[in-house]
This record gives structure tokens, sequence and C-alpha cells, in this order.
């Protein structure tokens, strides 16, 4: 008798058990859905209605100009998708080295002054308004040089990536352990080489990661282009040292107009910067193979 | 290392291609003449369709034009980094004396801000308002649909006894200071004039019956998702949400609906109160215009202007001269849904700058 009710207490226990482990899980996964679900909604919206504008519009809308709001044509973003891959170019070579020796840096000479106000201001960089890094290359670059650029553009958009990739660098350049920094001298490597030949390697995907999280924040920036690069849509480019276009400014201006050719290029133009997007980081991810140790 | 060295030098080759672009240009800087623009946002899409237009017209010339808002774009166009810039007040008088002689303002098109409403027992019926009522609501003087004052105006409406949502703009905007500039010329012993300006405190929030919309588009959304609210838009979101306008008492008691005649009557009736001259101050323009006499004129009624200099390079002269007179001349058949061209009196103040900008 006793065996049986302790039993019985035990698979009531146990039930309870699982039916706190199954709400659990719904919890979970209601709570990660909520989380999830305006991300979503935003990328679903993207995908219907930038999906109907590269329908209508196909590869010219890639290529073309951008309409006057009196057509019925849906035109392009031809001139904007320049400027975005000339900017982010430029973006890379001045942000890159930059975040990466100041990485390296931070890492291999941790204790130096330096060193640690490098790190200090690299992090609280990551909180300032990029409107006010826009203000900054245009008081800098913009009106010394008497006329709006992509490079000053860039100038500001490297201001925005440094701090993201320089956090990224630096922590996985930092978590390499202490035995495979030793074996690397041990060899007899100077500081230069080890640094180059055996870290940047052992720690290359969180190097292209950082690269990749600054840059995805630099390019979808609008504020730091609005004072900076001018704007470009009747010619498609003329110079890193002249005016050029941006998809994530044609957006903006053409977003908050009432007029739907326009809407409708801006949904397209969302869609085609989420789409270069996914596409580096897949490729880049894939290709670039995580060091087991 | 290798790999690195090969980037390295593949970047630098891309830079290299890059700046090619910029030489090549150099080359040719007497065939393709760019000039270029930046300001209002309002004045964008209008600008955009006649620049396209002109450059139909024109070869080896080009015109790009960027919304920023109409300070940002003053302040591009007198550090030089812009050839013009497009402006929705004129330049206050201080500004003008600084640059008196060096910079012409041209009233290049019309706007409007309608009053919309969201009461869902008028429907379609029309509204009939005027500027002392307005003035009471957005003071948060008057609360119900059905107040006395409300009545007075609208006879034949069955209005409901429900408390009024003011809807009004959160950021700062030209459409905001256009409106207060009505109520107050309109009703000036109740909306001081420190109540007029692009960003108000507006009294109806202390009521706690005001809501800020960012943007015309924020406008749009809290009024439809308010009922019994009334706001105020650019004429063009009005007409593309289907909302219902109300028709405003103007100086000479009529009241007016937002049409394109009676913007335009409004802009006549304001001319013996402009200067002739683009070069002369403009900065009393919108009291002027605004709560403007005349039979037909609608009262809410404003100029977008461009400002341009008065001397320019030999090339950039023949461009900008002749794009005005594009303007004057074939620009109002390029004329975007919601702006309302300039009469034949305004275009000739206009074209008076042809014969004001020089190169040199």
């Amino acid at each position: 008798m006793r065996d049986v009710s302790s039993r019985r207490e035990a698979e009531r226990l146990s039930l309870v058990r699982r039916i706190k482990d199954k709400l659990f899980l719904v919890i979970l996964v209601v709570l990660s859905m909520a989380a999830f679900l305006p991300l979503f909604h935003i990328v679903a919206s993207i995908l219907y209605y930038g999906g109907w504008t590269l329908l209508r519009g196909g590869l010219s809308f890639l290529v073309d100009t951008p309409p006057s709001p009196l057509s019925s044509n849906l035109g392009g973003i031809g001139p904007a998708l320049v400027g975005s891959a000339v900017l982010v170019f430029l973006t890379v070579i001045l942000g890159l080295p930059l975040s990466f020796m100041a990485a390296v840096f931070t890492v291999e000479y941790p204790n130096t002054l330096v060193a640690r106000v490098t790190k200090l201001v690299c992090r609280s960089f990551t909180e300032i308004p990029t409107v006010l890094i826009g203000v900054l290359s245009y008081t800098l670059v913009v009106i010394p040089m008497g006329r709006f650029s992509a490079l000053a553009g860039a100038v500001a958009l490297a201001i925005v990536m440094v701090p993201y990739s320089y956090t990224y660098m630096e922590e996985s350049l930092a978590s390499i352990p202490r035995t495979y920094r030793e074996a690397a001298y041990s060899l007899g490597l100077t500081r230069p080489r080890a640094v180059f030949s055996v870290f940047t390697r052992i720690a290359r995907r969180g190097i292209l990661t950082g690269v990749l999280i600054g840059l995805a924040k630099a390019a979808g920036e609008t504020a730091p282009l609005l004072f900076t690069i001018g704007g470009l849509r009747h010619a498609y480019f003329n110079g890193p040292d002249h005016p050029v276009g941006a998809i994530p400014l044609l957006i903006y201006e053409f977003a908050l107009t009432p007029y739907r050719v326009y809407r409708e290029v801006a949904w397209g133009a969302a869609l085609v910067l989420i789409a270069i997007y996914l596409v580096i980081f897949v490729v880049l991810r894939r290709t670039v193979r995580e060091v087991r140790m | 290392m290798r790999k690195l060295l090969a980037m390295v030098i593949a970047a630098l080759a891309i830079l290299v291609f890059l700046f090619s672009f910029s030489f090549r240009n150099e080359g040719k800087k007497a065939a393709e003449v760019i000039i270029r623009g930046s300001g209002s946002t309002f004045l964008q899409p209008q600008l955009e369709a006649w620049i396209q237009g002109f450059l139909k017209d024109f070869k080896n010339v080009s015109i790009e034009y960027q919304g920023v808002g109409s300070g940002a774009g003053q302040e591009q166009f007198f550090k030089r980094l812009t050839d013009f810039c497009g402006s929705d007040p004129p330049l206050s008088r201080q500004t003008w004396e600084r640059y008196r002689g060096k910079v012409l303002q041209l009233p290049i098109i019309l706007g409007a801000v309608a009053v919309v409403y969201n009461v869902p027992e008028l429907k379609d019926r029309c509204l009939k308002l005027d500027g002392r009522v307005l003035a009471l609501i957005y003071l948060g003087r008057i609360e119900y649909w059905d107040d006395p004052m409300m009545r007075e105006l609208n006879p034949g409406l069955d209005l409901p006894h429900r408390r009024i949502t003011a809807v009004h703009r959160s950021d700062a905007s030209g459409t905001t200071q256009i409106f207060t500039t009505f109520l107050h010329e309109a009703a000036p012993d109740l909306w001081p004039s420190d109540l007029v300006g692009k960003t108000v405190n507006w009294p109806v929030d202390g009521k706690g019956r005001g809501v800020g919309g960012k943007g015309n588009p924020g406008v749009v959304a809290a009024l439809k998702s308010t009922e019994y609210s009334v706001g105020y838009v650019e004429l063009e979101y009005a007409y593309r949400e289907a909302l219902p306008v109300a028709a405003i008492k103007n100086r000479d008691g009529n009241f007016v609906l937002p049409s394109v005649e009676a913007i335009q009557e409004a802009a006549k009736n304001a001319l013996p109160d402009l200067p002739e001259d683009p070069s002369e101050d403009f900065s009393s323009e919108l009291q002027a215009i605004v709560y403007a006499p005349g039979n037909g004129s609608y009262s809410i009624t404003a100029f977008s202007h461009v400002f341009i200099r008065t001397t320019y390079s030999k090339e950039k002269t023949w461009v900008v001269r002749e794009f005005i007179r594009w303007i004057c001349e074939r620009g109002s058949g390029y004329v975007v849904e919601g702006y309302v061209p300039v009469p034949e009196e305004i275009r000739n103040i206009d074209l008076r700058a042809l014969d004001l900008v020089r190169s040199g």
C-alpha cells in the first residue's frame, strides 16, 4: 500500500515537473516570438512592398536614375547604389586599418596609458549620436574642401564603424589562449610577425565579424551622410572627392514624401539594401572558417 | 603575409580607379556644368520635377537638389557649398541685411496648410471654421464639438457632444509656423505672437487634449486613430489620405476651401505688401499672404522660395538664369500635385532676377 502511494506521489511530482518544463518552454518560445515579431514584420513588409517594386522595375531598377514625382515610370536607384558601394569601400579603407591597429595595440601593450585611453574612448564612442559625427565631418572635411564629397561621408562612416569593429577585434585577439602566444614567441618570431602570422589568423573569424558589424552599422546610417555626401541623382559617379548618392539617404528622402512613385522606389531600395547585407554576411561567414582550439 | 599584400594592392588599385573619375571630369569641365542646391524638404519633389523637365530640354548641364531642411540649406548656401537654396521661409531681416545685394529671393511656388478633422458623424459634410475658433481650440478653451461658437459657424450641421482632441506637429516645422501665423493674424487678441513659430508650447497640451505627431505622416496617423480630433497638414497629405478638409473664414468673411484659385488669389492680394524686386527684404512676406484680403482668398497659404546669388562663374550664370527662366515660362506645366503655381504677377518678380544675376 505504502509502496503504491509513494509511487503515485512520485508520478504526480514528475508530472508537475514535466508540466513546469513544458510551460517554461512555451513561455520562452512566446517571449522570443514577441521579441522577433516586430523585426519579422519589418522584414516581411519590406519583402512584400519592395518585392512588388522590384518586379515592376526589373533589372533596370538597379541601373536607372530616380524618377520625377510626376512620372509613372519607376526609374531606379543606380546612382545611389554606385554611391553606396564607393562609400562602403572608402569606409573600409579608412576604418579597417585604424580599428585593427588599435585593437592589436591595446591587446599587445595593455598596461600603457595610451592603450587604456584608446580602449575607453573607442568603447564610449559607440554611444555618440551619429548625426554629431556627420556634423564633425561637415566642419572638418566638407567646409575646408569647399564641397560635399564621398570622402567626407566615408570619414564620418569610418568614425561610426571604428568603435564597433574595434570592440569585436579587441575581444577576439584578447581571447587567444596564453599557450598559443607563448608557442608563437618560442619559435623565435618577432612581435609583428607573431601578430600578423599567428594571432590574426587564430582570431580571423572574430576580426571579420568586427568588420562586418561595423560596416553593417555604418552602411545603414543616414544621419552622418546628410551633411557630408551632398547627394547625386542625375549622374552616377564623378570621383571620390565629388558628391555621391547613397541608398539610406535616398530612402530617407523618398519615404517621407506623399508621392506614390517615390514611396515605391524607397521600398525597393530598402529591399536592395537588405539583400546586399544578407549576401555579404552569408558569403563572408562561409568562406572564413572558425579556428578550433 | 602575401595575402595581405595582395589585398592592399587590390585596394590601392580600386582607389586609383575611383580617383581617375575626378581627373576625367577636370578635363571636360566646360562640357558639363553641375549646379547644386539644398534646403527645404517640402520643395524637394517639386524642384525634382522641374529639374528633370529642364534637363530634358538642356543637355550638358546637370542640377542636383537635396532636401536637408530650410535652415541647413541656408547655412550650406551661405558657406558656398551650394549654388542655390530652397527655403520655405524668406530670410530674416537680420540675415538679409548681412548678405544684402549678394542674394536674391524668388517666391517660386505656393503651398497651403489644410485644417483636417475626424468626426464620424459628419462623414463628408464640410465643416466651417474661423481663426478665432481654431485659436480657442488650440488654447484648450473650446472643449466640445457642439460648443455654441462651433454651432454658430455651422448652423446646418449636427455636431456631437464629444471632446475635441487637437493634433499638432511635435517636430520643428514650417507648417506649424504658417498655421500659428494664421492664428495670430486672425485672432491677435487670443493668440499672442510668442505662440507663433516652428515649435510652439501648445496650451491645449496642458489641458490634456493635445496630441503631437512627427511630420505630416505622424499628424495624419494621430488624426486617423483618434476620433473627434482636428489637425493641420500640408495640403497634399489631406488629398492623398482623403481626409475631410475644413473651409476657413478669410479676412473678407467668406468660408473658403484650399483650391488652386483660392490659393493664387491669396498670393495676388498679398502683392501690395510684397517687395517688387527679388533683391529686397521679404521678411514680412508671410504676414502679408497669410489671412490676406480678397473675396476668395484661402487664408493659410504661404510661398516657398529659391535663393540664388547675384554673381556666379560664367558657366553657372548661364545655367542658373536658364533654369529660373524655364521655371517661370514652362514650370507651370510641371507642377506636382499639392503645390500651386505662383500667379503671373509673382512670376514677374522672379523674372526680374534674370537681370540681376551677373557672371564675375
